[in-house]
């Protein structure tokens, strides 16, 4: 970063007017938007071309997909607390919140592999129909998406124990995890909306 | 844990510290509101109204959803508008690629008896 631009954040931060690392992940959330907006988009499309490949509703489990959804807007919660307590520079509050985040981020991956059993146990497999292939592709890329913000959580967490965290530097790259960890869930609101909750109109 | 293992960072400016307490009361407010959105969303399908009612109190819930969580969880109302512009790309495409798609590939503009061979 240059020591020349002194421009002052809203968030009083002294620095450039946008970091790096920030934008980038902004520019890469943007990508990432068409990748997701693809999938969800195929999948729409070959339920409307093949209403009768498969009836969802004798797998979908509606009571578990919402306590999942209910978890994940919980983690972003949290998320939010822990990207606000490293700018006030509370390290503790930081790794109370981060290991929160990483404990219901496990619990949604646990549901995701539960789902998966239970609708493999009822014959909807990735080769069965289109369903189930567009599905398990959307779902299953979602749920990496989560697993490698999992891990990337945890690595900041035994991260924060080296004494190497920077008040300013550690501050930006939580929020660029944090911004990453509240993209995972947003695509979550999609396709709870679009790929559960509308099969049972 | 012990206090050994805690390194406390330079404190913030007092001026930072009250912005962060404000958001801290707007986030616990978004996430109460996201929680109870969700739960009325489960409801809502069981409900016996018109479909496209439900259709569209639906699609409200979750564009708010959505909405909120890019706003406030991820600061982009606090942030510089050239962020709102590079996420407003990606989703401006992604929309523009589903409802192609979705004209490209309605029921109508589609052999349906060619491409149930494959």
């Amino acid at each position: 970063m240059s020591d020349t631009a002194t421009a002052t954040h809203d968030d009083g931060h002294a620095g450039l007017v946008i970091e790096n690392k920030k934008l980038l992940m902004w520019l890469f959330l943007g990508s990432d938007c068409m990748f997701f907006g693809t999938l969800i988009s195929t999948h729409l499309i070959y339920r409307k071309l093949y209403p009768e490949a498969y009836d969802p509703l004798t797998v979908y489990d509606l009571e578990l997909t919402s306590f999942s959804t209910f978890i994940l807007l919980m983690s972003s919660f949290l998320m939010a607390l822990a990207v606000s307590a490293m700018h006030k520079g509370e390290l503790k509050s930081f790794r109370r919140n981060t290991i929160g985040v990483i404990f219901f981020g496990l619990i949604f991956l646990a549901c995701q592999v539960y789902e998966f059993a239970h609708f493999t146990n009822e014959g909807l497999t990735l080769s069965t129909n289109t369903f189930g292939s567009t599905f398990y592709l959307m779902t299953g890329t979602h749920g990496v998406h989560v697993a490698i913000g999992i891990f990337w959580l945890l690595c900041m967490y035994f991260y924060s124990y080296t004494g190497k965290m920077d008040a300013h530097e550690s501050a930006v790259d939580v929020e660029v995890a944090g911004l990453y960890w509240h993209f995972v869930d947003i695509v979550w609101i999609v396709i709870f909306t679009a790929v559960y909750l509308i099969e049972y109109i | 844990m012990s206090e050994a293992d805690y390194n406390p960072l330079p404190v913030a400016p007092e001026a930072h510290q009250d912005s962060e307490t404000e958001k801290y009361h707007t986030f616990v407010n978004l996430a109460l509101a996201l929680a109870a959105i969700t739960g009325v969303e489960l409801v809502l399908v069981y409900l016996p109204f018109h479909d496209v009612l439900i259709f569209s109190l639906l699609l409200a819930l979750s564009l708010f959803k959505f909405v909120a969580v890019i706003a406030w969880f991820m600061h982009l109302i606090y942030d510089k508008l050239i962020l709102t512009l590079v996420f407003g790309t990606g989703m401006a495409i992604a929309t523009g690629t589903f409802v192609a798609l979705g004209f490209i590939l309605s029921r109508s503009n589609v052999d349906m008896d060619a491409i149930t061979q494959f």
